[in-house]
């Protein structure tokens, strides 16, 4: 007993010591919290700004936390300084003992003086944390989604005051929880804590909060609150996405294809689904939001010979237009499935393109590399991708390789591709993430070598080939296959 | 190692990749390459015998280099980007 109580005591001494040696408590104070969460369907935008108040000189790095189960759904993190441009520095800690919390640290361009303000907002995406509310809904439903969050915001520091404003898509909501027993932090005001006005819901002001980013706050004082909204847009998910990009120096050709799991996220179908409803509502452009009919893509520009066909065959439901010369950067693709994709159902696809090589590669003479940008993954509209491999191809006999992707993946692994005219096969470089939302569209660049010799080996080996039928043609001729009659007569 | 930021700013700056044979001359190519490969082959065919098969030889390699870079401009100029 004594010795749990020992090491209980060691624990809480040994979190407190060692976020000491990172940063201690007393180094900020957070003068304001306004946590502003843009609700939408499969992704969700949370922006926080923190108004904070140096009370120690020199501390170069300030420390935000993210609560367990807003860690498992956020996907990307970003933290800049109002006003500034530029993104700063976040670092994941596990200096935090409790797995209750996450901490990240951000590390501030200019160490502040003592007393001295400033705000930084720190944007974050969430994927798949609104939940379509009731599961299931008939064909002709409307959609409803549930957004459920902590009402406070965490953070190390002591708060003075915090506030979380949800901006609804519509101003139809159908239910939002009030908080129970929010009195130790509303200082006894007569206002209620949650105020909806119009499109905006806003939990707050809440004064006072001491350092919360701890199990004892968590357990304690934290409440979920949630929100149930109406929600007019189809919630997709790309469950599997498989792109390979495949250099051709020959063809100077870059040709992307993806394979594509597509997954309507939204209620389950209730029922049967009824081609003559879905053709009168289609007659009349009542299908509801939340079916998918068609997916629109902008590919970049300077891609020809689209190609877009599934396990039954080619689909021939597409539309093309390509990119108006120097106007827009962006071709337009869209795609129509073969049926209708309703809530809870699947369709699953590949799609590809050509591009030309010198939209994307360079070549840097002096030192003899190429390098090219292939874009992780073609944002799909209302869509996130589950997980994601791309594989880029590079040619045959390429060396020197090296990869910048723009995103630390989850893995990255090199094996070797064989496709036609291939003698040694080409060297395939493949990254794999998971959550994926519309700020992962960045470029990897992959810089690599190829010499003359490498890049005659495939004239070369059809070349060895045609030539060694040659040779037996020349040992064919001479093989005479007559039986002699009679040349020898016993 | 560079970081992304130098790489993002150092591939803007570079020029764009050529290919060794302009692309438009590859479905040229690939005729020329091609035909004059089958009429060698042809002629290769009519070649007396002889015990040390010079002629036959050198015209047998002629016709493979050309039918080796008449294959790759081929599969180029159909669209399977070798």
């Amino acid at each position: 007993m004594l010795a749990r109580w020992h090491a209980l005591l060691l624990l809480h001494l040994a979190s407190w010591a060692s976020l000491s040696l990172a940063d201690p408590v007393r180094s900020f104070e957070n003068t304001a919290i306004v946590r502003t969460v843009e609700l939408g369907g499969s992704s969700t935008h949370v922006t926080t700004s923190y108004i904070v108040r140096s009370l120690e000189a020199g501390v170069p790095a300030y420390y935000f936390a993210l609560s367990d189960e807003e860690l498992s759904k956020t996907s990307w993190i970003e933290a800049k300084l109002k006003g500034g441009k530029d993104t700063l520095k976040v670092q994941r800690h596990s200096v935090h003992v409790d797995d209750r919390v996450a901490l990240y640290s951000v590390t501030l361009p200019k160490p502040l003086a003592k007393n001295a303000s400033t705000t930084i907002l720190v944007n974050t995406i969430q994927t798949h944390a609104s939940k379509p509310w009731p599961p299931m809904a008939k064909q002709s439903g409307k959609q409803s989604l549930l957004y459920e969050t902590g009402l406070y915001v965490l953070s190390p520091y002591k708060s003075i005051t915090q506030r979380t404003k949800f901006k609804l898509p519509t101003p139809v909501v159908h239910s939002f929880t009030t908080p129970s027993a929010p009195a130790k932090f509303t200082q006894g005001s007569e206002q209620s804590p949650v105020v909806q006005s119009g499109a905006a819901i806003t939990y707050g002001p809440f004064q006072d909060i001491p350092p919360s980013a701890e199990t004892m706050f968590v357990d304690e004082a934290q409440e979920n609150i949630s929100v149930h909204y109406q929600y007019d847009h189809p919630v997709l998910a790309v469950t599997s996405l498989k792109r390979s990009a495949e250099i051709s120096h020959w063809g100077a050709n870059l040709n992307i294809e993806d394979k594509i799991d597509l997954r309507n996220g939204g209620p389950a179908l209730e029922g049967h689904f009824s081609r003559v409803l879905h053709q009168m509502q289609s007659s009349r452009n009542s299908v509801p939001a939340s079916i998918v009919r068609n997916i629109q893509m902008y590919p970049p520009a300077g891609i020809r010979d689209p190609y877009f066909y599934d396990r039954i065959g080619n689909v021939s439901t597409s539309r093309f237009r390509p990119a108006i010369s120097s106007l827009s950067k962006q071709s337009f693709l869209e795609l129509r499935p073969r049926y209708p994709l309703v809530g809870g159902w699947n369709y699953s696809f590949t799609l590809g393109w050509d591009a030309p090589l010198g939209d994307s590669t360079t070549y840097d003479a002096k030192e003899d590399k190429y390098t090219v940008g292939v874009p992780f993954w073609t944002h799909i509209p209302n869509a996130v991708v589950d997980e994601a491999e791309v594989t880029i191809i590079l040619p045959e006999g390429a060396t020197d390789i090296s990869i910048y992707p723009p995103f630390p993946p989850n893995s990255i692994s090199r094996r070797t591709h064989t496709t036609y005219l291939d003698t040694t096969g080409r060297p395939s470089v493949t990254f794999v993430k998971y959550g994926l939302t519309e700020k992962h569209t960045g470029l990897i660049y992959v810089s690599y070598s190829v010499s003359t010799t490498a890049h005659m080996k495939k004239p070369i080996a059809v070349g060895a080939a045609a030539m060694g039928l040659f040779v037996v043609a020349l040992i064919v001729r001479r093989i005479n296959p007559k039986i002699h009659k009679g040349k020898k007569t016993a | 190692m560079a970081t992304y930021e130098d790489i993002q700013a150092l591939h803007a700056s570079l020029p764009p990749f050529e290919p060794i044979v302009p692309v438009w001359l590859l479905p040229i190519l690939a005729f020329t390459l091609l035909a004059s490969a089958f009429l060698l082959t042809f002629y290769f065919t009519t070649l007396p015998k002889s015990t040390i098969p010079v002629r036959e030889l050198s015209v047998a390699s002629l016709a493979s280099v050309l039918a080796g870079f008449g294959v790759v401009a081929l599969f180029n100029s159909v669209g399977v980007y070798v």
